[in-house]
């Protein structure tokens, strides 16, 4: 029997289609199904100025959109050869890793909202609003924040602005622990949560997961490590797990908080003094950038004319996760309930993963089944 | 007499739907925020079920893409009367930035359902969406109860 689960749906935030096939309350096999929320972001990109492409490239994705225009602004600067200033750069990881604390808090609150534990979706969420409260203070927006320009920040933060974070922080630092043991070591949590949707390393590699989705499956990639910011200021530890199941994906996500608050605290220590964005001169030419963003790397490819940009291409992590948890996390859960959590688990973000819409030339209808599409 | 516990009622439990017509997700974790026990949806009567069938008021976000044209349609009439719909940020409104050449949107949304209020922003602030589905719901709820008859 084929279950189908949404694109609205009471479990899922976003628009997609999850088709099940089941054998009593076993799932034998899963399909995703794309395509409600493909918006031709690329193509309006293409022909325009930068200044309106870093407006777009942050509308990518509304969770993650600190890292969309970061990387947009460095692939610019790379193809440029600019070199962005050491303040800015701070600044910049500072944003990016505020960023990074709420993307995992909310994606692990989605995640027990889907296994209807309503105390830790609750506190979760509550740690959640102190990070926003902290990007709020530094760039004056909670979702799309603008901060980045080619060439360095928007504007220049103070004491005024690093010791509010550092407050915040703090109160997510001293509620974590606690939240993190109920979920660790709550033993009706585990009991939902160990061996369910295990992918193996290999399985990961084949799948190309990325970010902390991989890193549960303990593969290596983490773009932070070769990023010359991180590479030449800070110190931080990669977080990688062995067992590659819900457990061990929602605990790799919870253990990357406190390195991401680590981060913060070296970058505000340390900020050099100086200028916060320099001119460019833009030129014309090839190049790509890959960063990591919370779900894992985040590819932007950008070929320039000297003035407006000719072609661009974004890959996201969201469509190599989901393409991995549908062929292999799902594959062989206890019930559909658990197929549901899976799939919250994966840190699914469906806005991302929307970059190319194939459609029937006969009908209006997108061609279902993505994986014959490889 | 009837109307009148009818909106007593109505006024003081409302489900709300969130509709992500082909949005960034900006303007729905804005929603999912109001969960939270700072702000605390649930203290005014309001509850996310996320589940047309049993939903008073739709919320909107995103500019409605090719997949929605279609279906839009189809989840507004899936929802029991009386029911309003809401678009929350730019995109239902107007179609933001992608409502220009090379996008693949049609907003506004009121070209497909009746939308009976609108938050502009990209996106809202979480205390701007429950000042206006508690300033719209109730009273917007009542009348399409009454017009219904």
């Amino acid at each position: 029997m084929i279950v189908p689960i949404g694109p609205i749906h009471p479990a899922l935030k976003e628009p997609v289609r999850l088709k099940l096939q089941t054998e009593g309350e076993r799932v034998v096999k899963a399909e995703i199904e794309f395509g409600y929320v493909h918006r031709g972001i690329e193509k309006i990109i293409e022909g325009q100025t930068w200044q309106k492409g870093i407006y777009l490239s942050e509308r990518v994705c509304g969770i993650c959109s600190y890292e969309h225009t970061q990387t947009f602004a460095e692939t610019i600067e790379k193809i440029s050869e600019v070199d962005v200033p050491p303040r800015a750069q701070f600044l910049r990881v500072i944003t990016n890793e505020l960023d990074r604390i709420q993307s995992h808090l909310l994606a692990n609150s989605t995640f027990f909202k889907s296994m209807d534990h309503e105390t830790l979706f609750m506190r979760v969420l509550e740690l959640r609003e102190y990070a926003m409260d902290a990007i709020e203070l530094l760039t004056g927006n909670r979702v799309n924040m603008g901060w980045n320009v080619v060439g360095g920040v928007r504007m220049d933060a103070d004491e005024r602005h690093f010791e509010p974070i550092l407050e915040n922080i703090k109160k997510i630092e001293d509620e974590f622990e606690t939240t993190r043991a109920l979920f660790a070591e709550g033993p009706a949590l585990a009991l939902r949560c160990k061996g369910i949707g295990v992918m193996t390393k290999k399985e990961a590699i084949k799948g190309r997961a990325v970010g902390p989705i991989g890193r549960a499956s303990n593969v290596k990639e983490d773009y932070r490590v070769g990023h010359y910011t991180y590479d030449d200021y800070f110190d931080f530890k990669v977080i990688r797990r062995k067992e590659g199941d819900n457990y061990a994906r929602t605990l790799t996500r919870f253990d990357e908080i406190p390195e991401s608050i680590s981060l913060i605290r070296q970058a505000i220590e340390n900020i050099p003094d100086g200028e916060v964005r320099t001119p460019v001169d833009l030129k014309s030419g090839y190049a790509m950038r890959k960063n990591e963003a919370p779900r894992g790397e985040v590819t932007y490819m950008i070929e320039t004319n000297g003035t407006l940009i000719k072609n661009i291409s974004i890959r996201t992590p969201s469509i190599s996760n989901m393409d991995s948890c549908a062929k292999y996390m799902i594959r062989d859960v206890p019930t559909v309930a658990d197929a549901v959590s899976t799939y919250a688990s994966c840190d699914p973000c469906v806005a991302c993963a929307e970059r190319v819409a194939i459609t029937n030339e006969h009908g209006k209808t997108t061609i279902k089944d993505f994986f014959e599409v490889k | 007499m009837l109307d009148a516990i009818k909106d007593v009622v109505r006024k003081s439990s409302i489900h709300v739907c969130i509709v992500n017509c082909g949005g960034c997700n900006g303007c729905d974790v804005e929603c999912v925020a109001l969960l939270s026990p700072r702000y605390d949806l649930e203290q005014y009567g309001i509850y996310v079920h996320n589940n047309p069938r049993e939903a008073d008021v739709l919320l909107l976000t995103g500019a409605v893409t090719e997949q929605w044209v279609d279906n839009l349609k189809r989840i507004y009439d899936k929802a029991p009367e009386p029911k309003i719909a809401v678009a929350v940020g730019n995109c239902p409104v107007s179609g933001d930035v992608f409502n220009q050449e090379g996008g693949h949107v049609h907003a506004p949304a009121s070209n497909f359902i009746p939308v009976a209020a609108s938050i502009p922003g990209c996106p809202p602030r979480p205390s701007e969406i429950l000042e206006a589905i508690i300033a719209v719901g109730p009273q917007a709820i009542a009348d399409r109860g009454r017009e219904q008859k």
